[in-house]
């Protein structure tokens, strides 16, 4: 048994002298106090002496992967700043941690991050023309669609906080069809100022089934929903259904060898019908043995026409463009009925033109913009559609202006008799609206005003001129109309 | 088999373009001599393809049309003698000597394999400078017309065909039109137009040459309006819901 002072002259320690010390102490101080030999093993360096080479040492030690140095190494400072976030309307200062080294004036870098869903509006007049439903009135749609705006189309929030006084109770999928419905007559209605593609993309992003959806969504909560008792049912029945197939395959192999066997190769008994359910389970593998059970014999007659169409139709793109050939689709009555052969024509005879009753409107908007209205220097088949839709842009525009013309004259008349409310029955304003009545079907361009827009202004600082009572009221016309001040109305051109 | 060609192919229609107009020189002091003293110009109608040859200094006429127009008929003022022109082979064109401008009446007839009946242009013959702002009675000084050189008026256009009959079909793809250059042949001009202003310097001075650019450029500016357009709608829709809010603001106020 060896004592501490046995010990102590085994590892040649020197006396302990503290004497508060109990016997782990001293026994540290000598483990340290020879613990000279670091990374080389003790016999090492008894052998080569304390004069060892340190690269010895330090190649001994085991280089383990460095760890990372997160944090930069304890040096980095750290203060507290106030910001502003660039996406908020109020200027709400808040404050957070930053690096001391990063520059103050860079911006908020998360407010790039509040992206909003592009609203849509409508006039009242494309409301009546194309988004009148049955089941929502008109102010029921408005209240919808501030809501949806507000929350961001966030459907679950929106769902959950609608709640139109006296009106019927609506599901989800109810607010995305209307929703959906809207965007999409919207887009479909109005002119498109990009091409066709992407008018097409906006309307595959408006597609949405209400019937589908509805579906789906039960289907996804049933799933969801299941007891466990009813999704070890289902394992089971799986498992039970993979081993019937499994049987039924066997059979059917057996059955190919013994005919074949018998009768011969290829014997070309009628294969065994299976069911939807099992073609749609089967693993990969299994798959392609069926595939080619059934398939061996048609093979041959299938892939040619699969393969013959794709050349066949590129081929014809080209060959339609040397011989200049169009097609369309024939209408699907032909055959019955004798269709009545169009003659032949010179495409400069078919160049669009604007109707009769905007016609005059259309053309100086035409001239406006630079667009002849009837001939083309190169009347192919593309630039006739190309006019044809700048001609209905035209038009479209043309409408849009007269009604916003009668919403002003509106407008205006609304005012006079708030004025007469309030000064008490004043006849002379309501004959003031009256004139403005008249003079505004006069003013209607005959294609000698500068600018179209100069119309609406010409007309609305006339009635201005009129009705100064107005002037305290009126919030409006403050754009457009107090640039072309009068002396600009009436002057001809040239 | 006499029902193949009576046979239309449906769902089709094919197109040739062409080109119709006239050209116009002043005459020199020797041709002068030669006819009637009033006559001041020479001057060519005609119906051709609408590519050029290269190498050629008429406008248009690379390919041969008479696959498919089996007569042209140029009907002339009725000063001219014999103003019914009818030209069975190519190419169809007319020749004469005059002093004055009119409205040449030009049918074209076609193949009888196509079973269609002929269609009428209205050509004005061309014999003075282009002009801008369009003073039409002008008749510019002797030596202006001369420093303007050969006037050109010619229209592109294409000939469509609906649901042709099967045996004009093959006609017609046996002769492919030649495709229009894409880029300015060197040395030829555009064509002027009343529906390009701006193409009146480019068409001065040598032979027009009808080109795909031409095309695109109009296209580029139909474009460039339909965006004007629409730009200025979409400022008009947004001042309409502004008005109609505006408008049920007042309504509320009044029956409130």
């Amino acid at each position: 048994m060896a004592s501490a002072a046995d010990v102590r002259s085994i590892l040649s320690l020197p006396a302990v002298s503290s004497s508060a010390a109990g016997p782990s102490q001293p026994k540290k101080q000598a483990a340290s106090s020879t613990r000279k030999p670091e990374g080389i093993s003790r016999e090492l360096y008894s052998l080569i002496g304390p004069s060892a080479p340190t690269i010895a040492a330090q190649l001994a030690k085991p280089r383990l992967k460095q760890k990372p140095n997160f944090g930069g190494g304890g040096k980095v400072k750290w203060e507290w700043r106030s910001f502003k976030n660039a996406a908020r309307s109020d200027s709400l200062e808040l404050g957070h941690w930053v690096k001391a080294t990063d520059s103050p004036n860079t911006d908020y870098k998360f407010a790039k991050y509040n992206v909003q869903p592009t609203t849509y509006e409508w006039s009242q007049d494309e409301y009546s023309r194309y988004l009148e439903d049955s089941q929502w009135t008109k102010e029921e749609t408005e209240y919808f669609f501030k809501l949806a705006h507000n929350y961001d189309l966030r459907w679950y929030i929106i769902h959950d906080r609608y709640e139109y006084p006296n009106g019927p109770k609506r599901e989800l999928e109810d607010l995305k069809d209307r929703y959906y419905s809207v965007c999409r007559k919207l887009v479909r209605n109005r002119t498109w100022a990009g091409d066709e593609a992407s008018k097409g993309q906006l309307m595959n992003s408006f597609q949405y089934d209400k019937e589908k959806e509805t579906l789906r969504r039960k289907y996804v909560s049933s799933l969801a929903n299941r007891t466990p008792e009813q999704i070890q049912e289902e394992e089971a029945l799986y498992i039970e259904i993979k081993r019937l197939e499994q049987n039924e395959r066997q059979f059917k192999r057996d059955r190919e060898n013994l005919l074949r066997t018998i009768a011969g190769i290829d014997s070309g008994l009628p294969d065994v019908v299976e069911d939807d359910a099992t073609l749609i389970i089967a693993d990969p593998k299994k798959k392609k043995l069926k595939g080619i059970d059934i398939d061996i014999p048609q093979t041959p007659v299938l892939t040619a026409p699969v393969m013959k169409r794709p050349p066949t139709l590129n081929k014809n793109a080209v060959y339609d463009a040397t011989h200049c050939i169009i097609r369309n689709d024939p209408p699907p009555t032909t055959p019955a009925t004798k269709v009545a052969h169009t003659p032949a024509y010179l495409r400069s005879f078919k160049i669009p033109y604007p109707k009769a009753a905007t016609a005059a409107k259309v053309n100086a908007l035409l001239t406006e913009v630079g667009v002849s209205n009837s001939r083309l220097v190169m009347p192919t088949v593309t630039n006739c559609q190309l006019l044809e839709s700048v001609i209905d842009a035209a038009t479209n525009l043309v409408e849009l202006k007269k009604v916003l013309d009668k919403v002003n004259l509106d407008i205006e008349i609304l005012k006079n008799r708030l004025d007469l409310r309030e000064d008490g029955g004043d006849g002379a304003s309501v004959g003031d609206a009256m004139d403005i009545e008249d003079r505004g079907e006069t003013a209607e361009p005959e294609g000698e005003n500068e600018r179209s827009q100069s119309v609406m202004s010409a007309r609305s600082t006339r009635s201005r001129k009129h009705t100064r009572r107005s002037m305290s009221i009126s919030s409006v016309d403050t754009t457009a109309a107090t640039s072309t001040r009068p002396g600009t109305k009436r002057q001809k051109r040239m | 088999m006499a029902n193949a060609e009576r046979v239309r192919v449906r769902g089709l229609s094919i197109f040739r373009p062409i080109i119709w107009g006239n050209s116009a020189t002043l005459l020199t002091r020797e041709e002068r001599e030669k006819v009637p003293a009033e006559h001041t110009h020479k001057w060519t109608v005609a119906v051709r393809s609408a590519t050029s040859a290269p190498g050629s200094d008429i406008v248009g006429g690379a390919d041969d049309l008479s696959h498919f127009l089996k007569r042209v008929s140029f009907k002339l003022h009725e000063t001219y003698p014999n103003p019914m022109r009818n030209i069975d082979k190519p190419p169809f064109e007319v020749s004469e000597t005059g002093w004055g401008e009119f409205e040449v009446h030009i049918k074209l007839f076609f193949v009888p394999e196509s079973g269609e009946k002929a269609i009428t242009i209205y050509h004005h013959l061309k014999l003075h400078p282009w002009s801008l702002s369009g003073e039409p009675d002008s008749v510019p000084p002797l030596e202006v017309a001369q420093k303007a050189g050969p006037i050109h008026s010619w229209q592109y256009d294409e000939v469509v065909f609906n649901d042709p009959y099967q045996n004009f079909l093959t006609i017609l793809t046996n002769n492919p039109p030649t495709p229009l250059p894409h880029a300015k042949t060197n040395g030829r001009t555009v064509p002027f137009h009343h529906a390009n202003p701006t193409s009146l310097e480019a068409s001065k001075g040598g032979v027009p040459e009808f080109t795909v650019l031409m095309e695109k450029d109009e296209a580029e500016r139909l474009e460039k309006g339909k965006k004007a357009i629409i730009a200025e709608q979409e400022k008009t829709r947004a001042m309409l819901i502004a008005r109609e809010k505006e408008l049920e603001r007042l309504q509320k106020m009044l029956n409130g």
